[in-house]
C-alpha cells in the first residue's frame, strides 16, 4: 500500500505559481506583495489541484492567504466566465468567532481591490455564520448563499442539520480548517471531524486544507484532518514550514540565587526585570498560566510603576467580557498599548498587530505551547520571534532550560487526539437522524471514516443506537427516552418526535457549561471559582485560588466571601485548577537531562559538570551554576531520579509518614500512577490514603507506616485500568465529567422547553442520573465515556502503562530511600502538590468509625464537665 | 440491626417509624413521580424508584406486625398535570400497601395539592394530621395547632441528611432528627424517596417552622442500621 500521507519537501517555483493565477489576481497579488512566501510557494498549487494539504507554520507566516489565494483565483475565473453560481464553494472553519471576523475583513479587502483591478464587481460573496448571526442575516444568506462561508465547528453542525441551508453546501469544493492544532486535541475537534464526514457525504469529495501552528505528530494531525476512505487514510500532503521564522529565546531568572531569596525580594526583582524588558521594547505581550495571575501582574505593574503604566497596559483573558477583549485587541492593532497580559486567550491567531517581545511568566509546560506563544511576536514572516521565559524556582529553571533546548532543536511534544468519544457521537447520530432516514450500516461506515472513530467497535456503535432508541428503559416507558426512530427489522434510523429538531439545535456542542462565582474579601475581588466547587464548600474550609489560600466564610448569590488564610492547610482540593500539565515528551527530555547530569556527577569534577550543563543547555552563567548546585545537593543527600530511574523517598515528620515518588512524567501520568498506588495501599491497609500530585512526582502520606514496596510489586500495567476504575468510582472528577458527557449525549438537556438549566442544577441532576444508570448497567455507554474521558483525555493512562511496563521489564529502575528530612528535589512536590484523599473505606465502615469518634468525644466532654 | 427504639414504643426502622402500641408504620415524602418530574425538565433519568420503593417497604413490613400505614405527606411529587402513567404508578403503590395492611392513611403534605382524586379512587381518607394515643403525625410544613395531650410529634417535609466529614472525605447520610417543640418531643423523619440523597441540614436553610435550635437536635443516621450520632452540635 502506498503511503497516503506524504511530506512535500520542495516548494514550487515562482513561475509555476504565477502560471496558476488569473491575470487580475496576479496583478492584485504583486500590487500588495513583493514575492510569494514560502507557504504560498508550497501550498497554492496543491490547493489549486484540489489536493488535501495541511500547512503547519507559525503565526504571521501568511498561512491564511496561502489557503485562500487559489480559491479566490478559481472564483475570479468563474466570475469572469459568468459561471459563478449562487452556491457555497468554500467553507472555512475556525475555533474562534473573533478569528472569523478577522478573516472576513481580510477577505473583503482583497476582493474589493480585485474588483477595482477588474474594473467591475465580480460579485464574490463572503459571509460569517456563528451563533451570533441574526435571523435576518441568516435568511439573506439563504437567498444569496455566500461563495465563501466562514463559520465555527458548532455552527457548521447546525447548518448541516438545517434542511434549506444544507442544500447550499452540496457543491462545496474546498474546506479550510484553521487552527486545527487547537481542535485536534479536544472534543470540539472530535465533533468537527464528524461534521466534516457529514459534509463530505453531502458534497461528495472536496479538497481539505488544514492550517496549524506548531504541532506534532504532523502525520497524525493530517490523518485527523482528512479522515479515511473506508480502510485507508485519504491522501494528504504535509507542508511543514514550522521553523521558517528565526527565534531568539532565553530563560531568565530575576535573581542569581533562586533558593535564598525571600518571596518579597523575588517579586520585587521579577517586576524590575519585567519592567526593564518592557521598556526596552515597543510592544510586549506577557503570558501567564492562569486568569487570576493575569490580573495580578497588571495590578502589580501599575502599582509599582505608576508613572509608566496606566492607560497603556491591559489584560486579556477568557473571563473578561467580549467587549473588553475587543477593545484590547483594537488598541493593540492601533499600537496604543505598551503591554498586554494574557492567559491563553491570545494564543490563537487573532490579529493583534505588532508585538516585538513575548514574556512567559511561569512554564508553558510544552514546547508546542511555548512556540505558539512566543510566535505571537514578530508577526511578519521575516521578523525574529523573541521570547523570554522567566523562572522563579529551580524546578522551573531546569524545566524551561530543557524546554528551550527542545524548541531550538525542534523537538515538538506530541498531542493526544481523543478517539471513540461516544457522547459526541450520540449527539451526531441524533443530528443525522433528524434529517434523514439512513441505514445503520451506511451510518457506521461513514462514522468510521472520521479519524476520531476509525477504530470504533461495532458493538459500541450498537450500544449507542440502542441508547438513542431508548432501549435501556422498559418497553412501555421507552417513548419517553427514545430520541430516534429505529426499526430493527430494516436497520433504518430516523427522526422521532416533533421537538427533536428544536431540541438538537438548542443543545448542540461540546463545551460544557461552567458558571463562575466571584470570590471576594469584603468588596475586593480575588478571583473566580466554579459554581460546582462552591457547593462543596462549608464555612471554615480552606482552598487554594491563584496560588493563595483562602478560608471560606459564606456565599450570597454569585459571590463568595473569604478571608486570607496563611496558616491553615487546604481542606478542599481544587479540581478546577487551571494549571497546565507538563507534556509527557518534554518530561522525558527533562528526565534524560537528569540522567546525563547524574552520569557526569558520578565521574567528573565540578568544572566539567558545569561545562556540560553550559554546552547542553542554552543558559547564562548564573543559571548553569544554580542547576549545578541543585543537582549536586540532591546527588549528595539522596539519589537523582531520571528517565530510567524512579526514586521513592520516605520520611517521618513527627505526625505522618510521607512517601515521595519522584516520577517526572507530567501530571497527566502522575494522576494515574498516584491513584493506582494509593488505591493499592488503601486496600493493603484498609484505610483512606492522602496524596498529592505534581508534574515532577507525587506523594502519599498516612499516620501509619505504609507498605510501599509491596504496593509497587502489585502495580502492573495490565491491571492499571481496572485499578483506576475502582479508584475513580466516587471521585468528584468523574462526577463532573459524567455531567459533561451526559449533556453532550443529550441525556441532560441544558435547554429544554424554553428553559435553561444552571450548572448547579445540572450537577445535581447528573448525580441522580449517574446513580440510576448504574443500577441498570454499570457499563452504560455514557458512564463508560466519562471514565474514558478521565483516563485518556484528562489523564494519560497510555503513557502511565508505558512507564509501569518499563518497570516490569526492568527498563526503569525503582530505588527506595529513607531520609530524616525531604531531599531538595522533594520540596516542590511537597509544597505545590494538590492534595486529595482516595476514598476506599466502605461508606458504612466510615460511618461506624465516625460514630465511634463522635460518641467518644461526647463521653470525654461529659467527663470534663464533672 | 436495622432498627432502634428511641422512645417508649417508638421504633426507628430503616427510613420509617413504627409505633408499637397502635401497630402503625409511618413513612414520609416518597415523592413518587420524581423521575417523571426530572424527565419533564429535560433530565432523562430512567425510572427505578417504584420498584425499589416496594422492595424496601416489603422488607420493613415483613419485620413488624403493622395494621396500618400512615403516609406522612408528599406521597406524590406534583408539578401541574399528572400523566396516565404517573397516576397508575401512584395507585399501584397504594394497592401494594392496601394488600398488606388493613388501612392506609394519607396525611396531607405541601406537594399533595391534587391528591384528592387518587385518594377517592381507593376510598382513602386525607387528613391534615393523624393522632394515636399521645403521638401526633403531621407533615410539618405548617405550625402545629392543637397539642393537647400530645407528647410526641412526628413530621416529614424536611428530608434531613447529615454530612460526615473527615479531612477531604465527606459522605451524606439520610437521618432522623429528635428534638423538642413547645415542650413536646419532635421527631423529623427522613424522606422515603430513593432518588434523592436528602438535604444537608448543616448547610441548607431549614424548611419546617417546627424546627428551632437545630444544634440541640439528636441525629440518627440511616445506613444498614440506625446510628445515633449525638447532638448536631457534637458533629460539627
Amino acid at each position: 500500500m502506498r503511503n497516503k500521507i506524504t511530506f512535500k519537501r520542495k516548494p514550487n517555483t515562482k513561475e509555476e505559481v504565477d502560471k496558476i493565477l488569473n491575470p487580475v489576481v496576479k496583478k492584485w497579488f504583486y500590487s500588495r506583495f513583493k514575492e510569494y512566501s514560502l507557504p504560498q510557494l508550497f501550498g497554492v498549487s496543491e490547493i489549486n489541484s484540489r489536493n488535501n494539504v495541511i500547512i503547519s507554520a507559525p503565526t504571521g507566516a501568511t498561512k491564511t492567504l496561502t489557503a485562500f489565494l487559489s480559491i479566490i483565483n478559481n472564483l475570479v475565473d468563474l466570475a469572469n466566465k459568468g459561471l459563478l453560481e449562487d452556491i457555497t464553494y468554500c467553507v472555512y472553519v475556525s475555533p474562534l468567532k473573533a478569528l472569523n471576523e478577522d478573516i472576513r475583513v481580510n477577505l473583503l479587502r482583497p476582493l474589493e481591490e480585485i474588483n477595482a483591478i477588474a474594473g467591475r464587481d465580480l460579485g464574490i460573496r463572503v459571509a460569517v455564520r456563528t451563533g451570533d448571526t441574526s435571523t435576518s442575516e441568516r435568511s439573506s444568506m439563504l437567498r444569496k448563499p455566500p461563495h465563501i462561508l466562514i463559520t465555527t465547528p458548532e455552527s457548521l453542525a447546525i447548518v448541516l442539520s438545517t434542511i434549506k441551508f444544507k442544500e447550499t453546501l452540496r457543491n462545496v469544493q474546498w474546506l479550510i480548517i484553521d487552527e486545527i492544532h487547537a481542535l485536534a486535541d479536544n472534543k470540539r475537534g472530535t465533533h468537527l471531524s464528524l461534521s466534516v464526514e457529514r459534509l463530505r457525504r453531502l458534497a461528495n469529495d472536496f479538497c481539505t486544507v488544514g492550517l496549524s501552528a506548531t504541532v506534532a505528530p504532523l502525520e497524525e494531525v493530517a490523518k485527523f484532518l482528512v479522515g479515511y476512505d473506508n480502510d485507508e487514510p485519504r491522501r494528504c500532503r504535509i507542508i511543514d514550514v514550522q521553523f521558517v521564522k528565526k527565534m531568539d529565546l532565553r530563560v531568565l531568572s530575576p535573581v542569581p540565587d533562586l533558593i535564598n531569596t525571600t518571596h518579597e525580594a523575588m517579586q520585587e526583582a521579577m517586576y524590575e526585570l519585567i519592567d526593564g524588558l518592557i521598556q526596552e521594547h515597543r510592544t510586549t505581550l506577557i503570558f501567564t498560566n492562569t486568569r487570576s495571575a493575569t490580573e495580578r501582574v497588571v495590578n502589580h505593574l501599575k502599582e509599582r510603576f505608576p508613572s509608566r503604566y496606566d492607560e497603556n497596559i491591559g489584560a486579556h483573558h477568557g473571563s473578561l467580557s467580549k467587549s473588553v477583549r475587543h477593545n484590547i485587541e483594537e488598541r493593540l492593532r492601533k499600537g496604543e498599548l505598551k503591554v498586554v497580559v494574557s492567559s491563553t486567550s491570545l494564543e490563537l491567531g487573532i490579529d493583534i498587530g505588532y508585538i516585538d517581545l513575548v514574556i512567559l511568566l511561569g512554564s508553558p509546560k510544552s514546547v508546542a505551547r511555548a512556540l505558539q506563544r512566543v510566535g505571537r511576536s514578530g508577526h511578519r514572516l521575516h521578523d525574529v520571534t523573541k521570547g523570554r521565559i522567566i523562572v522563579l524556582d529551580r524546578d522551573d529553571l531546569v524545566e524551561n532550560a530543557v524546554l528551550l533546548k527542545s524548541a531550538v532543536e525542534r523537538k515538538i511534544d506530541r498531542i493526544h487526539i481523543p478517539t471513540n468519544a461516544t457522547d459526541v457521537l450520540a449527539q451526531h447520530i441524533f443530528g443525522i437522524a433528524i434529517n434523514e432516514r439512513i441505514h445503520i450500516d451506511e451510518l457506521y461506515s461513514m462514522i468510521r471514516n472520521s479519524y476520531s472513530y476509525h477504530t470504533l467497535d461495532r458493538a459500541v456503535f450498537m450500544e449507542l443506537i440502542n441508547y438513542l432508541a431508548g432501549r435501556f428503559a422498559s418497553l412501555e416507558e421507552r417513548h419517553i427516552y427514545a430520541k430516534i426512530w429505529y426499526d430493527e427489522e430494516t436497520g433504518m434510523i430516523g427522526r422521532r418526535g416533533r421537538l427533536a429538531r428544536m431540541l438538537y439545535m438548542t443543545n448542540i456542542g461540546t463545551i460544557p457549561d461552567e458558571s463562575f462565582i466571584e470570590v471576594k474579601i469584603g468588596s475586593q475581588p480575588i478571583g473566580k471559582i466554579d459554581e460546582a466547587f462552591l457547593e462543596r464548600l462549608k464555612r471554615g474550609d480552606v482552598f487554594v485560588l491563584g496560588g493563595e489560600k483562602y478560608e471560606f466564610l459564606y456565599s450570597r448569590g454569585m459571590t463568595a466571601q473569604v478571608k486570607a488564610s496563611v496558616y491553615k492547610p487546604p481542606t478542599i482540593p481544587s479540581w478546577i485548577s487551571e494549571m497546565l500539565p507538563l507534556s509527557f515528551d518534554l518530561a522525558m527530555e527533562i528526565g534524560r537531562f537528569r540522567r546525563l547530569i547524574n552520569e557526569h556527577l558520578e565521574s567528573e569534577p565540578e568544572e566539567d559538570v558545569l561545562n556540560f550543563i553550559n554546552e547542553y543547555l542554552y543558559l547564562d552563567e548564573n543559571s548553569a551554576r544554580a542547576i549545578y548546585n541543585y543537582f549536586r545537593e540532591q546527588y549528595d543527600y539522596s539519589i537523582i531520579p531520571h528517565d530510567r530511574r524512579i526514586v521513592i523517598e520516605n520520611y517521618y515528620d513527627d505526625k505522618a509518614h510521607y512517601y515521595i515518588f519522584h516520577t517526572l512524567f507530567g501530571r497527566r501520568v502522575n494522576d494515574v500512577l498516584s491513584r493506582a498506588i494509593a488505591y493499592i495501599l488503601s486496600r493493603i491497609h484498609n484505610m483512606d490514603i492522602e496524596m498529592a500530585i505534581t508534574d515532577n512526582g507525587f506523594y502519599v502520606s498516612s499516620l501509619k507506616k505504609l507498605q510501599v514496596e509491596r504496593a509497587m510489586k502489585i502495580l502492573r500495567a495490565d491491571k492499571l485500568e481496572m485499578l483506576l476504575r475502582l479508584a475513580l468510582e466516587r471521585t468528584e472528577v468523574l462526577r463532573r465529567r459524567f455531567r459533561h458527557c451526559a449533556t453532550r449525549a443529550l441525556m441532560i438537556l441544558r435547554n429544554y422547553k424554553g428553559r435553561s438549566k444552571r450548572v448547579g442544577r445540572q450537577q445535581v441532576s447528573s448525580q441522580i442520573l449517574y446513580n440510576a444508570l448504574k443500577r441498570i448497567n454499570p457499563d452504560f455507554a455514557i458512564i463508560k465515556e466519562a471514565r474514558r474521558e478521565v483516563l485518556e483525555d484528562l489523564m494519560d493512562i497510555k503513557n502511565a502503562e508505558l512507564v509501569v511496563r518499563m518497570i516490569e521489564e526492568k527498563k526503569m529502575e525503582v530505588k527506595f530511600t529513607s531520609l530524616t528530612i525531604p531531599s531538595p528535589f522533594s520540596f516542590g512536590i511537597l509544597l505545590s502538590g494538590k492534595s486529595d484523599i482516595l476514598k476506599i473505606e466502605d461508606r458504612i465502615e466510615f460511618l461506624k468509625r465516625m460514630q465511634a469518634m463522635i460518641l467518644q468525644k461526647i463521653q470525654l466532654d461529659k467527663a470534663r464537665r464533672k | 440491626m436495622r432498627e432502634l427504639t428511641i422512645d417508649n414504643g417508638i421504633r426507628l426502622l430503616d427510613l420509617s417509624v413504627y409505633l408499637e402500641e397502635s401497630h402503625t408504620l409511618i413513612i414520609a415524602d416518597t415523592h413518587i413521580g420524581f423521575e417523571e418530574y426530572l424527565n419533564k425538565t429535560g433530565v432523562m433519568v430512567p425510572r427505578f424508584q417504584l420498584k425499589e420503593l416496594k422492595k424496601r417497604l416489603l422488607e420493613i413490613l415483613e419485620s413488624v406486625d403493622a395494621e396500618q400505614v400512615v403516609i406522612n405527606g408528599d406521597l406524590k411529587h406534583e408539578f401541574g398535570t399528572i400523566s396516565r402513567q404517573e397516576w397508575r404508578d401512584t395507585l399501584d403503590f397504594l394497592d401494594f400497601l392496601m394488600g398488606r395492611v388493613g388501612r392506609v392513611v394519607l396525611v396531607k403534605g405541601n406537594h399533595d395539592t391534587i391528591l384528592g382524586p387518587i385518594a377517592r379512587k381507593r376510598g382513602l381518607e386525607i387528613v391534615n394530621e393523624w393522632k394515636a394515643d399521645n403521638v401526633l403525625v403531621m407533615h410539618g410544613d405548617k405550625e402545629a395547632k392543637n397539642l393537647k395531650g400530645v407528647k410526641t410529634i412526628i413530621i416529614g417535609h424536611e428530608h434531613p441528611a447529615i454530612m460526615l466529614r473527615e479531612k477531604n472525605r465527606r459522605e451524606l447520610f439520610k437521618c432522623f432528627l429528635k428534638g423538642t417543640y413547645r415542650g413536646r418531643t419532635l421527631i423529623v423523619m427522613p424522606s422515603f424517596n430513593l432518588v434523592t440523597e436528602g438535604t444537608n441540614i448543616q448547610s441548607s436553610r431549614l424548611l419546617s417552622p417546627l424546627i428551632r435550635n437545630i444544634d440541640e437536635f439528636e441525629v440518627y443516621a440511616v445506613a444498614d442500621g440506625i446510628y445515633p450520632l449525638g447532638r448536631l452540635s457534637d458533629i460539627k
